[in-house]
């Protein structure tokens, strides 16, 4: 496949995956972004055990950015990061909020199920906070893999009993329309393009883990720039160097998500794209496990008795 | 009598901070500084794969990942015995600065500036920016409308004494938007090597798995002259604007007056030679850093380890109802002082050493602008301005690190992870000093220590029940109004809190 055509396809697939629709649906959503301006819908953002993350990955989006999401799109009742309110009258603002329901929760983080006490804002514990949210929230997404499915927070030996918010909720007995956006952290197009087919289309086609088929439908490995180098059996064998990087401990034959076609901040750059095996930051089991390292570079020191 | 204030959730900033003060005849006589949220990442890192370290420790914080990593690098580097190449340190002295910028500008437009710049301003403008037309229409329509909070998440906010010029209001609001830009494209400068951004996942010890290209060089010096010009011609007048408008913040906010710097951006092989230099000052004295007077209180920390240890020894055992505790924040001390990090560290460091030539012009020039002596510099503004004038330098060095870049040449050389090593990962974050200590047993991580910036600058108490720097620079801060703390939270957001960071 020449440069050309590559570039092509990728460009394709890109907005077509971004749409979630053929490409021919575009104008339209075009216009329903527009009619979306005339009444923004609330939007609601908590933040758990997090690391703010997955909010400067948003605060990276792209047409929409992030000020024209704010004033065109959302009504962003609450953000700890961004909010001009603080203190007492953030507490104000949250508290009738969620009393007057209607909005559409956004989780960032996960929930210290096991250690209530090792996350509480405005002098209540997350734990309570997230399920008086939830209950009155039209919808829930999970935001990154911590909230998503649990995360770093969550990983072996961790001390505070960490939970996914799907877990949290399904254990507490809410039950409402949930999103997952995994991702360490998830892609601003994931959580921008989930919002506005959520908002004017509905839920997107959801997997059986209820993320958005549009972003996590494939492997990246399916869509590997080095794939031809895999199929070659041309392996990279330390970093830095050409050929797959299979043998270096890459996730992409595991792992659900478009980064290597769809591209990070502003269509840079990915991680296999520069060299660095893809460290499976959508999946459920994302650093779950102590024994189970990123990369095989331990082990192969072991081997040749270094 | 005092009267206590809450401050909680102070938003704003990264994370989940809780300020309570105490105020008698309208002043601040003492503070709390909580940090509300623990993770564990110190347990989580045991029985590791040390290389694991350097993508999971990013995690502490979507705002300044960059640094953890190069702390944890470093520290493995030193395990391992490796060193990167030319390239590799330039290419992570390239990715850290891009950090820096985008951290600093998000920090004073998107977070500080709500406390000076009057955002309900906007609808008086007449002018014809299709943006801020659009803003203000923006604004307008939420403020007829009948939803029960307009213009969320600029309104509501606390009442006090904002910019009064609608001018310098307008200008403010425009440059928030130029801003939302900027930082994005220093994530962009940070991507083109880092792969992406929060979370780089190229850097790795031994250098970076991303090589040099003619054409990557002439990327990154487009978007450097960008951000150039964004920091010289708006964020360091931006600054300027703000003290003249509010010099009393030359006054409150003062804090402990000692600083500690580790150094940053190596210029050399063997990191012996750096753009800003490691120092402490204690009572305007100038002295040599020495690692082994760091160690950790916890007294009044959620912890139920032992109180006073070296980071190489220290423990975190969570203990979330300890009697006499109100933080999850450790309190580290240097040789059992109270110590401020950040830029104003780096830059009273390098101020007081005279040999960074920039350092010092930029800094005179700035207080001659503004009719201040050195000694104001130690204030709420003080730390604006520091943060401004480092953006300037790091983004200046980063034109010059790209054109040293060399193509074909090596990013990365390889080592081997030893079956036992030590290690301790000195570095900065744009937030203040980063240490990470490592050690290895059987090809595993046995311990891992992180002290950050953070909490240095958020510490509660110490065993001693000295204040921390926040608490100590809250102290005298005049309240005008208790049901609208704004004077406080301008000193808090000055030390650009990260709790995230601060109780990993």
């Amino acid at each position: 496949m020449d440069i050309t055509r590559r570039k092509f396809l990728e460009l394709s697939a890109k907005m077509a995956a971004m749409m979630g629709l053929g490409t021919t649906a575009i104008p339209k959503i075009a216009e329903a972004l527009e009619q979306l301006s005339a009444v923004n819908a609330p939007v609601l953002w908590l933040q758990g055990q997090s690391c703010s993350g997955c909010s400067v990955s948003l605060l990276n989006s792209e047409e929409p950015g992030p000020a024209q999401i704010l004033s065109g799109y959302i009504s962003l009742l609450f953000h700890s990061t961004i909010s001009a309110s603080t203190g007492d009258v953030s507490m104000q603002v949250l508290n009738r909020s969620i009393d007057h329901g209607g909005y559409l929760l956004v989780v960032e983080g996960s929930v210290p199920e096991g250690m209530p006490e090792a996350c509480v804002v405005g002098g209540e514990l997350f734990t309570e906070q997230v399920l008086r949210a939830a209950k009155n929230a039209k919808a829930i997404i999970a935001v990154g893999t911590c909230a998503a499915f649990g995360g770093i927070p969550a990983a072996e030996n961790n001390p505070t009993g960490a939970m996914s918010v799907p877990d949290f909720l399904k254990k507490n007995g809410v039950s409402k329309p949930l999103i997952l956006l995994p991702g360490c952290p998830a892609h601003p197009d994931w959580i921008v393009g989930t919002l506005v087919h959520l908002l004017k289309f509905g839920i997107p086609q959801l997997d059986k883990k209820g993320r958005p088929k549009m972003f996590f439908s494939r492997l990246i490995h399916d869509q590997c720039p080095r794939f031809a180098d895999y199929e070659r059996e041309n392996f990279a064998k330390t970093f830095s160097e050409d050929g797959c990087l299979f043998m270096l401990g890459c996730l992409g034959p595991v792992t659900h998500a478009d980064c290597t076609l769809r591209l990070w901040n502003s269509g840079t750059n990915s991680c296999i794209k520069a060299g660095a095996p893809c460290i499976g930051c959508t999946s459920e089991n994302f650093a779950a496990s102590a024994s189970f390292p990123f990369y095989r570079k331990a082990t192969l020191s072991k081997k040749t008795g270094a | 009598m005092s009267i206590t204030v809450n401050i909680d959730p102070l938003t704003r900033i990264e994370g989940h901070l809780a300020i309570r003060i105490e105020v008698e005849s309208n002043r601040v006589v003492n503070a709390f500084s909580s940090g509300e949220m623990f993770r564990g990442f110190e347990a989580i890192l045991k029985g590791r794969d040390p290389l694991d370290a350097q993508q999971i420790t990013q995690r502490i914080c979507g705002v300044c990942p960059i640094s953890h990593g190069t702390a944890s690098i470093l520290a493995q580097e030193i395990a391992y015995g490796v060193i990167p190449p030319k390239n590799g340190r330039l290419l992570r002295n390239l990715i850290l600065g891009a950090n820096f910028i985008q951290s600093h500008i998000l920090h004073f437009y998107h977070l500080a500036a709500l406390d000076f710049v009057d955002i309900a301003a906007i609808t008086k403008y007449k002018g014809k920016d299709p943006v801020l037309r659009d803003l203000k229409a923006w604004v307008q329509s939420e403020l007829s409308s009948n939803v029960i909070y307009p213009a969320t998440p600029f309104l509501p906010r606390y009442s006090g004494e904002y910019i009064q010029s609608t001018e310098l209001n307008i200008q403010g609001i425009k440059h928030y938007l130029d801003a939302l830009d900027m930082r994005r494209l220093a994530h962009k400068m940070c991507a083109v090597f880092g792969g992406k951004l929060p979370h780089a996942t190229t850097l790795l010890p031994g250098g970076v798995t991303e090589k040099v290209t003619a054409r990557k060089i002439a990327s990154l010096k487009s978007i450097i002259k960008e951000l150039q010009a964004f920091i010289d011609n708006s964020y360091l007048s931006d600054v300027a604007e703000v003290a003249l408008d509010f010099p009393e913040y030359f006054r409150i906010g003062k804090g402990c007056g000692n600083f500690l710097a580790y150094g940053v951006f190596p210029e050399s092989a063997d990191n012996s030679k750096k753009l800003f230099s490691s120092g402490v000052v204690i009572g305007e004295k100038l002295m040599a850093f020495d690692s082994t007077k760091i160690t950790e209180d916890v007294r009044h920390s959620l912890f139920s380890s032992r109180s006073g240890l070296q980071p190489s020894e220290g423990q975190t055992v969570p203990s979330p109802h300890k009697k006499g505790a109100y933080s999850w924040i450790k309190a580290p001390r240097y040789n059992a002082t109270v110590m401020e990090v950040g830029p104003l560290a780096r830059i009273m460091v390098d101020y007081l050493k005279g040999k960074n030539r920039k350092v010092k012009d930029l800094v005179n020039g700035l207080l001659a602008r503004l009719g201040k002596k050195p000694e104001d510099l130690v204030s709420t503004l003080g730390r604006h301005a520091a943060r401004a004038i480092e953006s300037k330098i790091v983004a200046d060095k980063c034109a010059e690190w790209v054109e040293q870049l060399t193509p074909g040449q090596p990013v990365f050389r390889d080592f081997t992870i030893p079956e036992t090593g030590r290690g301790m990962g000195l570095t900065e974050a744009p937030r203040g000093a980063l240490g990470h200590w490592l050690e290895i047993r059987d090809y595993k991580i046995s311990h891992y220590q992180c002290v950050v910036p953070t909490t240095w600058n958020c510490s509660p108490r110490d065993d001693r029940g000295n204040p921390g720097p926040v608490e100590q620079a809250l102290t005298g801060t005049p309240i005008v109004d208790i049901k609208n703390p704004i004077e406080a939270t301008r000193v808090v957001r000055s030390f650009d809190p990260c709790i995230a960071c601060a109780v990993h």
